[in-house]
């Protein structure tokens, strides 16, 4: 059990945070099992995609080639996974659980006979006897669970935003190899007809530094426009947690949890946020966390840092005005 | 048009954490914590299969779940949601079934029904979040496959999914017949059954399928997944102390967290 692969895919992306935590999580497995980290490029990735690869720990980065790689397509790309891994070989497949993620991890991994584990937050090599263990909570976020796999292959999704970085290293040498695919396209068609962005207040939540996220605390949809407010002040994203969702009031594209995004920000304002723990796997990462809701028994309260017991109606415009004359009075020293 | 919605029935999640116990061997949850429910993405994906047939004017939805005698509860709320029929299968006969297993027996109940134009799972089952079973259907059936779809439309001989994507939404054109794992959305909220759905419901036969109606040996299920240990299940403490800002009114307390978040330099 010695070649760990990270498998990343290039489909409207550049390198950046999910490519960073595949990588890392795949170079400290590596160094665990005494092996090797490759990474293993699908679709069209740019050309700063293999150096940013060797950066982050790959000693290898193999570029899969073939006629049925030019448009992400998931039965094609899975098999031409398959293949690449036959080729090359690979004991360990890390996924990140993109979209692509969630769909290539399962199909490349029952093509391979591999055993396969989805939302994992972790994996490490230390384990007596050999096999690799994957850190995976269960039960939304009740409960943790440490699995143990000792035969090859194994695939592992990674949770997004759940991997600590490791530090990049410039102008690391490493090997890059052209692999090419001749699988052909599977029975039946899929392909993209329109592609939406959509973006809360202009800002990712994932980027985000600063998250303000609101819940059915807040009572109806209207209410989110002071949230709206203090996201401007405080140059953050928005958010909110998958009860408003339900509700109607903010696009699902905004949900926070266990089934939405995974954020990892210096700072998390939770408002009118009960906490339900689906809820709070998807701030796991966060740095500080505040909690401002007017029921101290509220369960977020467990998991802040700060708590303000207050109806957000009243608190809200006075923490924009305290916010704003901060910042005026530190522009005029 | 036949769709086919497959259900997994689990503790309900929902329970809040400090009921949250595990057994004494620490394998799984104790019992009694809590009722038992179908899995929430699970539910979405028979809303998203109610709204195809509604706009397509006709068609039959099959609701299949592997599981125990109790499983068939979750059958029977899909019904009482207007699913048309409903298979169980008694998981008891399968040991150490894994998600590889899980697929086969679906994919063996499926074959015996009259042919599936989509097979709709949730995207994760709401307890140990399996998020495979969907995938594993695509490939024994060999169609394709789309995860994290919140709507399904037919646009003349294809399926039109919208789907979540990394950044937002995409639509994805896929011809039929198809494979799909639903995630939730504001447009697929389960519906509430009516009162006289509910008696109809409770009135319908449910058959259970065996391993000799599939005509499957137990043992043959057993797949990669059932080699991984559990080394340990446990429930994380947490140490974190919530510092309450104090302060006589609102305003002293708007002040006092303003100066907390200049001194993290988050303003």
């Amino acid at each position: 059990m010695r070649s760990v692969v990270a498998v990343l895919i290039a489909d409207h992306n550049e390198f950046g945070r999910t490519e960073i935590e595949v990588l890392s999580a795949g170079v400290r497995l590596a160094e665990d099992l005494g092996g090797t980290l490759t990474a293993v490029l699908l679709g069209e990735p740019p050309a700063s995609f293999a150096p940013n690869c060797f950066s982050y720990g790959a000693n290898r980065v193999a570029v899969a080639e073939g006629p049925v790689l030019s448009a992400y397509q998931p039965i094609a790309f899975s098999a031409a996974i398959e293949q690449v891994i036959r080729t090359i070989g690979g004991d360990v497949l890390l996924f990140p659980s993109t979209t692509s993620g969630l769909e290539l991890a399962p199909l490349s991994g029952h093509k391979l006979g591999a055993s396969v584990v989805m939302d994992a937050v972790g994996v490490d090599g230390k384990v007596d006897g050999g096999g690799i263990r994957i850190h995976k909570p269960v039960f939304g976020g009740k409960a943790q669970s440490l699995l143990i796999a000792r035969k090859v292959p194994i695939v592992v999704a990674l949770r997004m935003r759940s991997i600590a970085p490791v530090a990049r290293q410039e102008n690391t040498p490493g090997e890059i190899i052209k692999v090419p695919v001749t699988v052909t396209s599977p029975a039946g068609t899929w392909r993209l007809v329109d592609r939406n962005v959509e973006q809360s207040e202009g800002l990712r939540l994932e980027d985000a530094r600063i998250v303000v996220s609101g819940g059915r605390g807040l009572g109806g949809k209207e209410n989110f426009a002071c949230l709206e407010e203090l996201s401007r002040v405080l140059g953050a994203a928005l958010g909110a947690s998958r009860a408003a969702v339900d509700l109607g009031w903010v696009p699902s594209t905004w949900q926070i949890g266990q089934t939405g995004k995974k954020i990892a920000p210096d700072l998390y304002l939770a408002v009118g946020i009960s906490g339900a723990s689906q809820h709070m796997v998807g701030i796991a990462g966060a740095k500080h966390i505040v909690a401002i809701n007017k029921d101290d028994k509220a369960p977020i309260f467990q998991m802040a840092e700060l708590g303000v017991i207050e109806d957000y109606r009243e608190f809200i415009p006075k923490l924009i005005e305290a916010v704003k004359k901060r910042k005026t009075s530190a522009t005029t020293l | 048009m036949h769709l086919v919605v497959c259900l997994k029935q689990i503790l309900d999640p929902e329970i809040p954490s400090s009921d949250f116990k595990l057994d004494t061997q620490a394998r799984g949850p104790a019992e009694g914590i809590a009722s038992f429910v179908p899995s929430i993405f699970d539910e979405n994906a028979l809303e998203v299969a109610l709204q195809v047939r509604e706009a397509a004017g006709a068609g039959k939805i099959t609701a299949i779940s592997i599981g125990p005698d109790s499983a068939i509860d979750a059958l029977r709320k899909a019904l009482s949601m207007r699913a048309d029929e409903a298979i169980l299968i008694r998981q008891g006969e399968f040991p150490d079934l894994d998600t590889y297993g899980t697929a086969r027996i679906l994919a063996s109940a499926i074959r015996k029904l009259e042919p599936a134009d989509l097979i709709l799972c949730g995207r994760e089952s709401g307890d140990w979040y399996g998020g495979q079973v969907a995938a594993f259907l695509a490939a024994e059936f060999n169609y394709p496959y789309t995860a994290l779809v919140a709507a399904v439309s037919r646009q003349e001989r294809e399926w039109h999914f919208r789907r979540q994507s990394d950044d937002g939404w995409e639509t994805i054109a896929c011809s039929v017949p198809a494979v799909v794992s639903v995630t939730n959305d504001d447009h697929n909220l389960p519906r509430i059954p009516k009162v006289r759905d509910n008696m109809i419901a409770f009135r319908k036969t449910i058959p259970a399928w065996t391993a000799k109606d599939l005509g499957l040996e137990p043992q043959s299920t057993r797949g990669p997944n059932a080699e991984l240990e559990l080394e340990k299940l446990y429930i994380p403490q947490v140490s974190r102390q919530c510092r309450i800002i104090a302060g006589d009114n609102v305003d002293q307390k708007a002040e006092q967290l303003a100066q907390q978040l200049a001194d993290l330099h988050a303003i």
